[in-house]
């Protein structure tokens, strides 16, 4: 059923798109992430300008990421004093996301360096997932235990100023390292669509300490904040979110998450961040294939203010 | 969605319009099939079809050689920047550019024979007939652009020709009688909205006889209508309509598929 998106201003198969939306949402509920890296990628590559698909992303994290909330905030799994630090951090990120975001479309290089930073970030998180997901398996064949951690050990983190006192994590430490993680995934999640969860939680649990069963209802709270305000600036700057295109995704998300949630509890821990290493990977690799491959049209066309015509 | 008059009965009000009108030489009469366009959720394109007679007065003469009708139908103004890639550093980057100013956003030519065989190259120029002889202009007011610009110009129609938005038909207007014509105008799905001029060209022996102009209004409806306004005029309410929606689907999903 072809329906016509009023921002976007094409018209577009329905069922695909919830079908995207549903399909990114079983694996953001099979693998516990927002799955807004994958969903930006999935709307640019079938040809949805990047910028709608940026800025509609953005709507349809903030379901998602409330939809998952709910659940931490019944079990009472959420550091709020934290969130708040994160949210007020992460709005002044996102301010500064959708500026950049304004002025890189103005100009014409908002697609460039929107692959760029794809590349960059799912390259690296990617990498970095697979090394160590390989590394637990195959210590898992071996036999050997995994690695403990040391809750009490302190790195440099711990010797900054400015301290604040967090009961619900059992904290005690400088805002200037959460101030700055919260900026950073803002400015970050603005840009590129994306929640920042696959970034923000393994921040949270190495950097700061934050126990793992408050890490990821506390970032959820982060980017319900952070993408609800990136949503209306992108909106009030860029007119780019396209209402009925998040709505779609939304549905088809929300319920896509479900049913990956289900499978994931039967999936061992390990092997599934090993497959979303590689997803990661082959999504970043997309994007680098695009920024190298000889395009078969050198020319292209948009307005003054940036929309691709 | 849009007013389509039968063919005949158009045909009927024109022979009507034919005789009631004094003549002249020759004279264009026009009537389209529809004069607006309504897009709604289910637009995926149509076709609009300009009918149209020519009248002669007693006194013409009676030529040896046919007419040629050329039908131009032009969308609203638009600036638009041209970008071209090149390779830095192994990647591939926009890097030149060119604004063209106040270009057609839709450009439809058709007519009765290929136009070289029609008209000559100054009246194309002079009245814009035909894509590659639109004037290109940097800025408002400004000479027409220099050749080092070609690759641009051209990139400019292609795309624009990919995109629909600019077509041409060399036998696109069809003579159901000697003195009648009929042309059909794509209208394609990502056609952008305003006011679109149409303009019919006779001529006979590459002369321009006459020509005549309607109009045909191309606007959003509805639903479409008014996300599109919401989200253009008040983008800070429309984004907050946006995540009102979100954290009602998020909470619709919460309480649905509660779990524990």
């Amino acid at each position: 059923m072809q329906i016509y998106l009023p921002i976007a201003e094409l018209p577009v198969n329905m069922f695909l798109i919830f079908g995207m939306g549903g399909a990114v949402g079983f694996l953001s509920g099979l693998f516990g992430v927002g799955g807004g890296f994958l969903l930006t990628p999935l709307l640019i590559f079938s040809g949805i300008s990047p910028a709608v698909a940026v800025a509609s992303t953005t709507a349809q994290v903030v379901a998602s990421s409330f939809s998952a909330a709910l659940t931490y905030w019944r079990r009472r799994m959420i550091d709020f004093k934290l969130a708040g630090v994160l949210v007020v951090a992460g709005i002044i990120g996102s301010t500064i996301g959708v500026t950049i975001f304004t002025l890189l479309r103005r100009s014409g290089q908002l697609d460039l360096i929107i692959s760029i930073c794809y590349v960059t970030f799912l390259g690296l998180v990617g990498g970095l997932m697979l090394t160590e997901s390989v590394r637990a398996i195959w210590n898992a064949r071996r036999g050997r235990p995994a690695p403990l951690r040391r809750p009490g050990q302190h790195n440099w983190v711990h010797g900054l100023p400015f301290k604040m006192r967090f009961k619900r994590s059992k904290l005690y430490v400088s805002v200037i390292p959460i101030a700055a993680i919260g900026i950073g995934i803002g400015m970050l999640g603005s840009l590129l669509g994306i929640g920042g969860g696959f970034i923000l939680v393994p921040a949270l649990i190495y950097l700061l300490r934050v126990p793992t069963n408050i890490v990821i209802g506390t970032s959820l709270i982060q980017m319900i904040g952070t993408m609800a305000v990136a949503t209306v600036l992108q909106s009030g700057n860029n007119h780019s979110v396209d209402g009925v295109l998040a709505l779609i995704l939304m549905v088809g998300g929300v319920i896509g998450a479900q049913f990956g949630a289900r499978l994931g509890a039967h999936v061992r821990g390990d092997q599934l961040r090993a497959m979303l290493a590689l997803l990661v990977l082959a999504v970043g690799i997309r994007f680098l294939v695009n920024l190298v491959h000889t395009p078969a049209e050198l020319f292209s066309l948009a307005t003054l203010s940036g929309d691709a015509r | 969605m849009r007013r389509r008059p039968s063919p005949a009965g158009l045909l009927l009000a024109l022979l009507t319009l034919l005789a009631a009108t004094p003549a002249f030489a020759e004279q264009l009469v026009l009537a389209l099939s529809a004069e607006a366009v309504k897009i709604s959720s289910s637009f995926t394109g149509t076709g609009i079809t300009v009918f149209g007679a020519i009248e002669r007065d007693a006194a013409t003469v009676s030529r040896a050689s046919t007419y040629d009708i050329v039908v131009v139908v032009r969308g609203p103004g638009e600036t638009l920047v041209t970008r071209q890639k090149e390779r830095f550093a192994g990647i591939w980057l926009n890097r030149d550019e060119r604004t063209f100013v106040n270009m057609p956003s839709f450009y439809s030519v058709q007519s009765s024979r290929p136009l070289d065989d029609i008209t000559t190259p100054e009246l194309r120029r002079r009245f814009q007939i035909g894509f590659t002889d639109l004037a290109f202009r940097t800025a408002a007011g400004e000479p027409e652009t220099s050749a080092g610009d070609d690759a641009f110009r051209d990139a400019f129609i292609r795309l624009k020709q990919q995109a629909g938005l600019y077509r041409s038909e060399s036998y696109g207007v069809m003579f159901p009688g000697e003195q009648v014509f009929q042309a059909t105008v794509q209208i394609p799905a990502n056609v952008p909205v305003g006011l679109y001029r149409v303009s019919v060209f006779l001529f006979r022996d590459n002369t321009m006889l006459a020509t005549t102009n309607a109009a045909i209004g191309i606007s959003k409806t509805g639903f479409e209508q008014f996300t599109f306004d919401l989200a253009r005029r008040h983008g800070y309410l429309y984004g907050l309509i946006c995540v009102a929606l979100a954290l009602l689907t998020g909470w619709l999903a919460g309480v649905l598929f509660r779990r524990d």
